[in-house]
């Protein structure tokens, strides 16, 4: 499973890094770091991942199959 | 690992698939049935009023993936429950029995126009924006009735595209909800934009037949080529006629997400908080909130302990270009307890200080994630005694 990130539509609300603390997070100017950037999602990752994708409130967030 | 009881979640919604995902993740192996209303789906609604408006390749980007969730979904509104029996009645005709119920029906956009009166817009649904938007096409003048985050963000929309636009309401902008501190820069800015705000002194009326104005009760009447209405939402409980669970308010919940029927929880932009104490009853419909309630509601319904609080209150709106972003208690009274920066160049943190202890934490125009805010109402000081 990948997730692709629409950083121009990210809005820096950071409500991924509530569900997903450790694939996404944010700096104090709310710029986004996504930790799978081009590569899998581990298996185990993917509840918690997929949690954080359904919190987006702009729909910035997809997974891709 | 849990009892495998079967959930049904009524309301394929943010709160809906929130749900129905944590009641996988809390090891719910048992059937989960998501009963959705409308035709394509569960998908976001913030960006109907921002970006659906301007670009119509964003339809298609709005949609909340089901994947991964071994849900049965009906797409087919639920019309009635019996919550005695434990059922819900859908209007296809489909009776489903469930052991815990998550009620996740939303709310739809509340109406002004009289009976028989055709053509009024309202923005809640895709549907709605989509009309909107190929409205807004070919307008050349456009009238907002409210002056909330919606109507705001609607008559930024117009300002946006050239159009000249109008806001109606009997409070300035954004003042029920910012307080009358943020509510004077926003009214200024938005003038600026060539955003134009009427105030009334009562009740608004829409008129023409197809909608084509507004009466005010002073007896002006404003017409448009566009009319939109923004006045709030109404929770969608006609389904739930005669369980006792909904008023007015929508369906009241507890902290645990509970109403007052066993077995019957809720989240979302359908539920109220109730009252306890010196707390009134609240309707809090907003994101972050369906998120945490329906987390909770999933936990809840499988008689486990809640995750967190189902209560996080943050909110964010455009208004012409401008982000406003808020964590914590509204109103907004007064002016602010501590700022940094200038609301009037568009670039502020600020906070207030409530009497109850607790703060509110606004960026204002600048770019801040909620965790920043969050952390700034926690370490707000209360105002001296």
């Amino acid at each position: 499973m990948k997730i692709s990130v629409d950083y121009p539509r990210c809005e820096g609300h950071g409500l991924c890094a509530d569900q997903a603390p450790d694939i996404f997070s944010l700096d104090d100017d709310a710029e986004l770091t996504y930790r799978f950037e081009g590569t899998d999602v581990p298996g185990e990752r993917q509840p918690a991942a997929r949690a954080a994708v359904n919190a987006c409130p702009v729909a910035a967030l997809r997974v891709l199959s | 690992m849990t009892a495998p009881r079967p959930v049904l979640i009524v309301g394929e919604s943010l709160a809906g698939t929130t749900a129905a995902r944590h009641l996988r993740t809390l090891g719910h192996t048992g059937p989960v049935t998501l009963i959705g209303a409308e035709e394509h789906g569960a998908y976001s609604r913030p960006p109907l009023s921002k970006v659906v408006l301007k670009d119509p390749s964003a339809d298609q980007t709005l949609g909340l993936a089901l994947d991964g969730l071994d849900a049965d979904i009906i797409r087919s509104p639920a019309v009635a429950a019996d919550t005695r029996r434990r059922t819900v009645t859908t209007a296809d005709g489909r009776r489903i029995d469930y052991d815990a119920l998550i009620v996740a029906t939303g709310a739809e956009a509340r109406r002004l126009a009289a009976p028989g009166q055709r053509g009024e817009l309202v923005l809640r649904t895709l549907e709605d924006a989509r009309l909107l938007r190929a409205r807004l096409a070919d307008a050349g003048s456009a009238l907002v009735l409210g002056a909330g985050f919606l109507g705001m963000e609607v008559a930024s929309a117009c300002a946006a595209r050239g159009i000249p636009v109008t806001v109606v309401d009997t409070d300035r902008p954004l003042e029920r909800i910012l307080g009358d501190h943020l509510s004077a820069e926003i009214t200024a800015r938005a003038a600026a934009h060539g955003i134009r705000f009427v105030q009334a002194t009562g009740f608004a009326t829409l008129t023409g037949d197809p909608v084509g104005g507004v009466a005010l009760p002073d007896g002006t009447e404003l017409t448009a080529d566009l009319v939109v209405t923004c006045a709030g939402e109404v929770p969608c409980v006609g389904w739930l006629t005669g369980t006792g669970l909904a008023g007015r308010l929508g369906v009241g919940i507890d902290d645990a997400c509970a109403t007052t029927v066993p077995g019957v929880f809720a989240a979302g932009d359908v539920t109220y908080l109730r009252g306890h104490g010196t707390q009134p009853d609240r309707r809090a419909p907003f994101w972050s909130n369906a998120v945490a309630q329906a987390r909770t509601a999933a936990a809840s319904a499988l008689g486990l302990p809640p995750p967190g609080s189902a209560q996080d209150d943050y909110f964010w709106t455009e208004v012409a270009g401008l982000t406003v972003k808020i964590v914590g208690r509204l109103p907004l009274l007064g002016e602010p307890s501590t700022v940094q920066g200038s609301v009037a160049d568009g670039r502020a943190l600020l906070t207030w200080s409530h009497a109850d202890g607790t703060s509110t934490a606004v960026a204002y125009g600048l770019r801040k994630p909620v965790a920043a805010l969050r952390a700034l109402a926690a370490t707000s000081l209360p105002p001296a005694p």
